[in-house]
């Protein structure tokens, strides 16, 4: 098992984990290379030191001869990215996100227009019957936010 | 939650998916529960839907992990780009905003899921920019456009 000073995260299902004893500077990607290869509006990455896969291993795609990007096989959860200069985390798979705060946004030529107003946007609030009712009759097949022993777990779930 | 006619594209990062949908929700939004964040690797999940029955999937066959038992994320199993979230019982896919050729079109307009949001997102809009990479780096920003791999935000009668 890591140290429990590591930080630890991984992909959604569990299939991939990994286990990183230092990070470095967090930041947001406007680029449209990153906003495409997380499907979101920016790419969220902490550069990691002494980073290793402690379950699995993910799969990568050579984004340009420069990059390439790492994810889960199984699932499809963005992991990494890597260049000579390093890896770097994606912030949404740890297991605590809010310990890799970014620091600096990066790309802004392709920065989407309304990003700027995204920390105004108001709160939906969701109170129909179909919606409770769909909530409350969700099971989660998402790994847990800490490491795991035996992943699926045996027996009921 | 208002639908309406439009031509839309979009697909992963190595157009081995891609999909076209005739018309759309007027539902774009941003969800931050932990389940969208670990899904997309990302602060929350940017996400606009449209009807099931318009929709095509005009490249290639996304691969699905069925997070819950009424929900399943799509996503391209060649470069991982996380391409929808989808209800299977209802009536509309939500695609994933950043993996539209034009995301620019579709603004959200509200948060759901704040449970999950991260305690630093109000500061997210303000944190110091350091820049475009090719700012002191234009050798390598020069090199990741000559070899960019990704498909073009438009579609593509062959690819690669």
């Amino acid at each position: 098992m890591p140290p429990v000073s590591a930080h630890a995260g991984g992909c959604q299902c569990g299939a991939v984990r990994f286990s990183v004893t230092r990070l470095g500077r967090g930041s947001i990607c406007h680029c449209r290379m990153c906003q495409k290869a997380f499907g979101g509006f920016f790419g969220p990455l902490v550069t990691a030191h002494n980073a290793v896969w402690s379950r699995g291993e993910p799969k990568w795609f050579q984004s340009s001869n420069a990059a390439r990007r790492a994810f889960c096989g199984d699932c499809g959860t963005p992991l990494a990215y890597e260049t000579r200069f390093g890896l770097e985390l994606a912030i949404g798979a740890f297991d605590h996100p809010e310990h890799a705060a970014p620091e600096i946004q990066v790309n802004p030529h392709d920065k989407l227009p309304f990003f700027d107003g995204l920390t105004a946007l108001p709160m939906r609030e969701e109170t129909s019957d179909e919606w409770r009712d769909f909530l409350a009759g969700i099971h989660s097949n998402q790994h847990p936010d800490h490491d795991t022993a035996d992943w699926p777990p045996r027996g009921d779930k | 939650m208002d639908r309406y006619a439009m031509e839309v594209s979009g697909g992963c990062q190595c157009g081995a998916v891609r999909y076209h949908a005739t018309e759309m929700f007027d539902n774009s939004h941003i969800c931050h529960c932990r389940m969208c964040q670990k899904a997309m690797g990302n602060i929350f999940a940017a996400l606009v839907a449209a009807p099931r029955e318009s929709i095509t999937w005009t490249r290639g066959t996304p691969a699905r992990f069925r997070s819950s038992e009424h929900v399943d994320r799509g996503f391209c199993d060649k470069c991982g780009t996380p391409l929808f979230y989808d209800n299977t019982e209802g009536p509309r896919v939500n695609f994933t905003i950043g993996s539209l050729d034009h995301p620019e079109l579709f603004p959200p307009h509200a948060n759901t899921g704040q449970e999950g949001q991260v305690p630093w997102f109000e500061t997210l809009t303000i944190i110091e920019s350091g820049g475009a990479t090719e700012t002191g780096q234009e050798a390598w920003a020069s090199a990741i456009k000559q070899t960019n791999h990704q498909h073009p935000d438009h579609d593509t009668s062959n690819w690669p």
